[in-house]
């Protein structure tokens, strides 16, 4: 894509309070995305809990690419293409698994769990010989976790992972730290395809101004038969409460739902959810009336929205992981979490909350994701708005970022500062 | 009982989920595969019709006369995953007590759960029955279950394996316990299955 190309004028596609609708629909600027974003900065990948041995991996894709989530017998991880060196097959077909070895199916090539050759039948007739590479599988050439979230970043140039994830990092310590020496753990996994581009899911994610309508049948529901429980917070006037969202480098974003949500008890806000009566006369005779309510807590979502730039989502308890699958087409990876130092019945308890806001809320999200997608397929209205508190002077400029009203816009315009400074790189 | 009474019904108490019946799903989940000796064939038709008619109630939209054919304590569970798994530590696609089902339902009759506005059209089709008895009072069903649906302009079918677990009720009849339904592809990416499978 030339600077010419009217679709390259990043200055006009990304303005202050609105975004081009071809960023969200143009076939162009999403290869483009695999390239410039996808293929630059340290996107998400996996959990280290999904990998806990060696010889454990599994597959994904990196900015469209297949790859193998490896951990290798000394513990290190490693993100492998999945292509054969030899004619391109894939040498590993499962989502999961364990093995000694990954064998190519076509001609046997094989590979160990850092990508090396182990094997090629009858290598007499090359001319390489094993030792030089050739016959390797090619990999990410950086791998980086923090705390149990590994990255992978195929540009040797990037900043290291903790640099990288400036005001994120504050934000993730918080996440892990309500539980202590606790090791949160992936416990099952629910996948979604969305008929939509991978962006409206970061969009959506920072966005304190959509709950009280998009989500209006679950607080109706919930209102009608329980009274003020679960999110009603939102229902009124959200920027009248501390909520807050919050601006960081690198086009990372925050929206803290803690100052409503967990003002006094989550536990107590929240509808009930199955297990919860038996759950409630069990603790308090097992662990004392203190402890259980602490327990109860932890049971109950973080209320911490987290965006790192480009792919990875914290939301309440659960983790999710963008892939993009095409310019109109998207899988979202929930992974539900565990967490080694709660009873397991606090557990129990965390998968019931965790799938409930799934099947009562992001249905409802992703059904308006791919209206936003059929919207923006009119070429003559061009622009999506994202101009909220835009010009309300409710702007605090802190250390590590700018913290806004809770409906602020400040979300996308920060992930789309960096996604715009990315895009133009190489014109 | 209407969906507006359902939705403006304060629920009571949902006190029969605890680790002990985690481990009866997930025991009554691992026995799919080993079904007893079949049913008389009389009792095989007169469950087979119940099961025709829950399949034809939920078609027909009928939430909440579908729900008056499970006991109080009962269980409808979609897993995330294709294998048994404990739905005490594992994440599923749904497990509802009697309480959240109503909630699906009233969400519904809000008029505002727009991943049902319209509906999901449905047909559930039920097929390669086999029925045995556990004990004296409860059955177990497991059937082929394909539900072909309609909505917004594409059609699609969702193929899956339907488990019942049945409770022979006081003064004659059975009632669902237990509704499991494994979709073959349960561990891939699902589109929207807010309906009612």
């Amino acid at each position: 894509m030339s600077a010419a190309d009217p679709a390259a004028d990043w200055g006009y596609l990304i303005q202050e309070g609105r975004i081009h609708r071809s960023v969200y629909t143009s076939e162009a600027l999403f290869r483009r995305e695999m390239r410039n974003i996808f293929a630059r900065t340290w996107v998400f990948v996996g959990h280290e809990s999904e990998i806990p041995a060696g010889g454990d991996f599994v597959t994904r894709h990196l900015g469209g690419r297949p790859v193998i989530i490896t951990r290798d017998a000394h513990g290190h991880v490693h993100v492998l293409f999945n292509r054969c060196a030899h004619r391109g097959a894939k040498v590993c077909r499962e989502d999961k698994g364990s093995c000694k070895v990954f064998v190519c199916p076509y001609h046997s090539w094989t590979y160990d769990h850092a990508g090396r050759s182990v094997s090629v039948p009858l290598d007499y007739a090359y001319d390489a010989d094993r030792e030089s590479g050739k016959f390797d599988l090619l990999k990410a050439p950086r791998v980086s976790s923090y705390r149990g979230f590994i990255f992978a970043c195929l540009n040797p140039e990037q900043p290291g992972l903790e640099d990288y994830l400036a005001g994120a990092r504050q934000v993730i310590d918080e996440w892990l730290g309500r539980y202590g020496d606790g090791v949160v753990e992936v416990s099952g996994t629910q996948r979604y395809r969305i008929a939509a581009n991978w962006k409206f899911v970061t969009d959506n994610q920072g966005d304190g101004y959509h709950p009280a309508y998009s989500h209006r049948s679950l607080l109706m529901m919930a209102a009608s038969r329980y009274g003020d429980k679960d999110m009603q917070y939102f229902a009124a006037d959200p920027d009248a409460s501390n909520m807050f969202v919050k601006g960081f480098r690198n086009g990372h974003y925050y929206l803290d739902q803690r100052p409503e949500m967990h003002k006094v008890s989550a536990w107590e806000l929240q509808r009930p959810q199955p297990g919860r009566e038996r759950l409630e006369q069990s603790l308090p005779e097992k662990y004392g009336v203190d402890e259980a309510k602490r327990l109860l807590e932890l049971a109950v979502g973080a209320g911490m929205n987290l965006t790192v730039f480009p792919n990875l989502l914290l939301i309440g308890n659960q983790v999710q992981l963008i892939d993009p699958l095409g310019v109109a087409e998207t899988d979202l990876y929930w992974f539900a979490t565990t967490v080694s130092n709660l009873p397991d019945e606090v557990n129990a308890m965390r998968m019931r909350t965790q799938e409930d806001f799934p099947m009562f809320g992001e249905v409802d999200d992703v059904e308006n994701f791919e209206s936003c997608q059929a919207g923006l397929g009119i070429p003559e209205a061009e622009w999506v708005d994202c101009s909220r508190h835009l010009n309300s002077d409710r702007e605090v400029v802190e250390d590590d970022g700018a913290r806004a009203p809770v409906t602020s816009d400040i979300t996308m315009r920060t992930f789309y500062k960096e996604w715009k400074r990315l895009m133009s790189v190489g014109d | 009982m209407t969906g507006k009474k359902l939705l403006q019904q304060t629920p009571g108490p949902s006190t029969y989920v605890d680790e002990d019946y985690y481990r009866r799903l997930y025991g009554i989940a691992q026995d799919w595969s080993n079904p007893g000796p079949p049913v008389a064939p009389d009792l095989h038709h007169e469950i087979t019709a119940l099961l025709h008619r829950e399949c034809r109630l939920l078609d027909d939209g009928r939430f909440e006369e579908w729900l008056d054919l499970f006991q109080d304590e009962c269980v409808y569970w979609i897993p995330s995953d294709p294998a048994p798994h404990n739905p005490g530590s594992t994440i599923t696609w749904e497990i509802q007590d009697r309480r959240r089902l109503e909630d699906k339902i009233a969400r519904f009759r809000t008029g505002f759960a727009f991943s049902q506005l319209p509906p999901t059209r449905t047909r559930h089709c039920l097929s390669n029955i086999e029925i045995w008895a556990v004990g004296e009072s409860e059955l177990r069903v497991r059937a082929n279950l394909t539900v072909h649906t309609y909505r917004k302009g594409e059609r699609g079918a969702l193929a899956c394996m339907g488990g019942y677990v049945l409770q022979r009720r006081d003064g004659g009849g059975w009632l669902i316990e237990v509704k499991q339904i494994i979709l073959i592809d349960a561990d891939q990416a699902q589109g929207n299955i807010s309906f009612m499978l």
